[in-house]
């Protein structure tokens, strides 16, 4: 019976560590997207210190508001040319076209999925929560630069396009930091 | 021959305690195999009315009330799954046979193992009382946002609760199974010796408690983003991500679905070697192929989700680690037919449904086999092709192992032989119908009909009706399993000890049938002549 016992315990240690690691996946999850850019995570640089290549990418733009918040959201330019390794500019136009102040903070993602460890921003509206108020009309920059370490892996040779993508959502309780923000405060 | 066994002090207590407080491992097993039929019957209605909604274009029987027919798809995957298959292969046939197969007087943890037996019940209640507020239509695999924000009120609430119990009852059944195999075997019954079928549930067991346990997480996790204000784990507003649902469910789904055939390996493997009187070939490389095929399905969950946005490099290994698993599979496969080479064969109802598996296992394979391409799988995705493919494995292939188990050891359950007339037309009957039902609908997929739909275009209307058609056949196929269990119960013809002569050389043909009460009060000893 004692080996019964022994048995039992491991078993239950085993059962219990897999339910840990079940509940662990979500920091787990998030690391692992920060550090390889799975699901088309980006990076985050305070400033860019490389060096400028000649190689060309075109990145597009794209917007989306999540169901419920009543917002317009374009991006001021269809798509950008930048070199590897030069800082970019670009714009977002937000309106809030309902009468009362939202709070709403920005998701993205890039795709092709396996550039987007290589896509770098040094200031994005998507960092904050934003609020409009009631009718409010904002251009939104975003600032960032591709990695030139894009240029010397033979399988990215055929990342030409890339595609960045904002979803807006609405803050139910724009008080408290949001998670989203935690989650940038990780990449 | 007598009905009861030959030991005087077979003492059985009175009906409800009996069977209520049971901690009996053979009680216990009838009483999984008799919740099994049941929910059989439940998912089986289930899956009869969409069918029948699907023989021909347009809205026959959800008319007013589509969202039902999703609602009827996602308690059909449900409760066949946790509530027929696995109480059937695992609770069922591992209760009664594993105990006596490695010489052990019952389970090591005998009141746990009923405990794990009625949380069953209580679970499917909560599962069925889902319908009385309008049921969840999210699909067995439970997505979210449909699965959160998507489906408010209490019935997907219900599920999940349900879903719960049943994973603690299987965990607690996992650690009973793998603590009795591991300690219990009798002088001389060493792991190499052990017959296939208890190498198949020791697997089996360690699937369990390593996969249950992620899916218990990933639904708490949902039920907590569900609560109004609750969590954001999947919830990208609040910087959750649904694709980690995806991840960890199918971290748990795809174990699960050889938690569902590994058993019917057992099975199989067992009815082969009995019906072609030999021993089984390749009994190392059969128990480690379960192994190897139980190590190497925790590795390639992926494959469930070319579609979410992954990149070449992921698929590249997740179809890699797929098709890997084709060799362990194979090495069964191969070994089966070796077994049966140069045998002495007798096609008996068992071996029937047994030869009916190798087969019905193989296609399923091999369209598992193409489906494990993401190329494929990308434009296959979702269509009625997977829905063929898991259906040729699971309601072919787990679902044969079933009946092959249910037919090879109805004898030594119940005492009695049943008229194999009978039973050769249930075969006969369900293994035309359900081809008739399934085959079709690889063409179907193959044309990208989707699944998930109440409804379809003109195109697709021919092979959905010779699909429907298959049910007939089917029907009555289940109608003569009962008929069959019916008519052995009422002739009460006694089975013997050993009804299947030579080739059945397990422990279980050792004793009586039924077993008395208490079997192996002094432990059987192993000799070195074989006797897997």
């Amino acid at each position: 019976m004692n080996q019964n016992r022994k048995t039992v315990w491991i078993l239950t240690g085993m059962a219990i560590a897999m339910l840990g690691l079940g509940f662990a996946s979500k920091p787990l999850y998030e690391k692992f997207c920060a550090v390889t850019g799975y699901g088309g995570t980006t990076k985050r640089a305070a400033s860019n210190d490389t060096q400028i290549i000649d190689r060309t990418v075109r990145v597009y733009f794209d917007s989306n508001i999540a169901p419920g918040l009543a917002w317009e959201f374009k991006p001021e330019q269809r798509f950008v040319d930048v070199k590897l390794g030069q800082s970019a500019l670009a714009y977002y136009r937000v309106k809030n076209t309902s009468d009362e102040p939202i709070v709403g903070t920005a998701n993205f993602n890039v795709t092709p999925i396996k550039g987007a460890p290589f896509f770098v921003k040094t200031e994005c509206f998507c960092f904050t929560e934003q609020l409009l108020e009631a009718g409010q009309e904002a251009t939104m920059p975003v600032l960032f630069f591709v990695d030139p370490l894009l240029d010397e892996e033979k399988r990215f040779k055929d990342v030409k396009d890339m595609t960045l993508s904002y979803t807006f959502f609405r803050v139910k309780d724009p008080k408290t930091v949001s998670a989203a923000q935690s989650r940038d405060a990780l990449n | 021959m007598a009905a009861y066994g030959d030991d005087a002090h077979d003492d059985k207590p009175g009906f409800f305690t009996r069977w209520f407080y049971s901690t009996n491992h053979k009680d216990i097993g009838t009483l999984y195999l008799i919740f099994a039929i049941l929910s059989g019957v439940i998912g089986g209605y289930l899956s009869f009315m969409m069918r029948m909604e699907l023989g021909e274009p347009g809205i026959q029987f959800f008319e007013g009330n589509v969202r039902l027919f999703n609602v009827y798809a996602t308690m059909h995957g449900l409760i066949m799954i946790f509530f027929m298959v696995m109480p059937a292969v695992i609770g069922g046939f591992g209760n009664w046979f594993v105990p006596i197969m490695i010489g052990a007087p019952d389970m090591a943890f005998p009141r746990m193992n009923n405990f794990s037996f009625w949380l069953l019940p209580t679970a499917l209640i909560c599962l069925l009382a889902s319908f009385a507020f309008g049921g969840f239509g999210g699909g067995w695999v439970m997505y979210p946002p449909l699965s959160t924000t998507g489906s408010p009120g209490p019935a997907f609430d219900f599920i999940i609760v349900g879903l719960l119990a049943a994973g603690f009852s299987s965990i607690f059944g996992a650690i009973n199974f793998i603590t009795t195999i591991l300690n219990m075997r009798a002088p001389g019954m060493t792991m190499h010796k052990m017959p296939l079928f208890a190498w198949s549930v020791l697997v089996t067991a360690f699937l369990l408690l390593l996969a249950l346990p992620v899916l218990a997480a990933s639904l708490f996790m949902l039920l907590t983003d569900r609560i109004p204000g609750g969590t954001g784990f999947f919830n990208p507003e609040m910087g959750g991500d649904p694709v980690m649902f995806q991840h960890l469910f199918w971290f748990f789904g795809h174990p699960e679905v050889y938690i569902m055939i590994l058993p019917a390996f057992g099975i199989v493997s067992h009815v082969v070697s009995t019906f072609s009187k030999k021993p089984i070939f390749g009994y190392l490389g059969m128990a480690y192929a379960m192994v190897a095929i139980g190590v190497v399905g925790f590795v390639v969950w992926a494959h469930h989700m070319y579609t979410v946005g992954m990149d070449v490099d992921l698929k590249a290994y997740f179809i890699a680690a797929t098709l890997v698993i084709a060799v362990p599979t194979g090495v069964k496969i191969f070994s089966w037919l070796a077994t049966m080479w140069g045998g002495s064969i007798r096609f008996s109802i068992p071996m029937q449904w047994a030869l009916a598996f190798i087969f019905l296992f193989v296609v399923g394979g091999v369209t598992g086999v193409a489906l494990a391409n993401a190329g494929l799988d990308t434009a296959l995705h979702d269509t009625y092709y997977v829905v063929a493919h898991f259906h040729y494995v699971l309601s072919m292939g787990a679902v044969f192992g079933i009946f092959c188990g249910f037919y090879y050891w109805f004898g030594k359950m119940t005492g009695y032989l049943y008229n194999k007339w009978l039973a050769g037309i249930h075969f006969w009957l369900f293994f035309i119908g359900v081809n008739v039902i399934f085959m079709p609908q690889h063409f179907l997929g193959l044309q990208g009909m989707p699944r998930r739909y109440v409804d379809y275009p003109e195109e697709f209307e021919m092979w959905n009706n010779v699909s429907t058609l298959g049910i007939i056949p089917t029907g009555l196929g289940v109608l003569f399993f009962f008929i069959t269990v019916g008519e052995a119960f009422w002739r009460k013809r006694p089975a013997g000890d050993n009804p299947w002569g030579e080739g059945a050389n397990t422990l279980e043909w050792t004793l009586s049938s039924p077993p008395p009460f208490h079997s192996f009060n002094t432990l059987p000893r192993m000799t070195d002549d074989g006797g897997h």
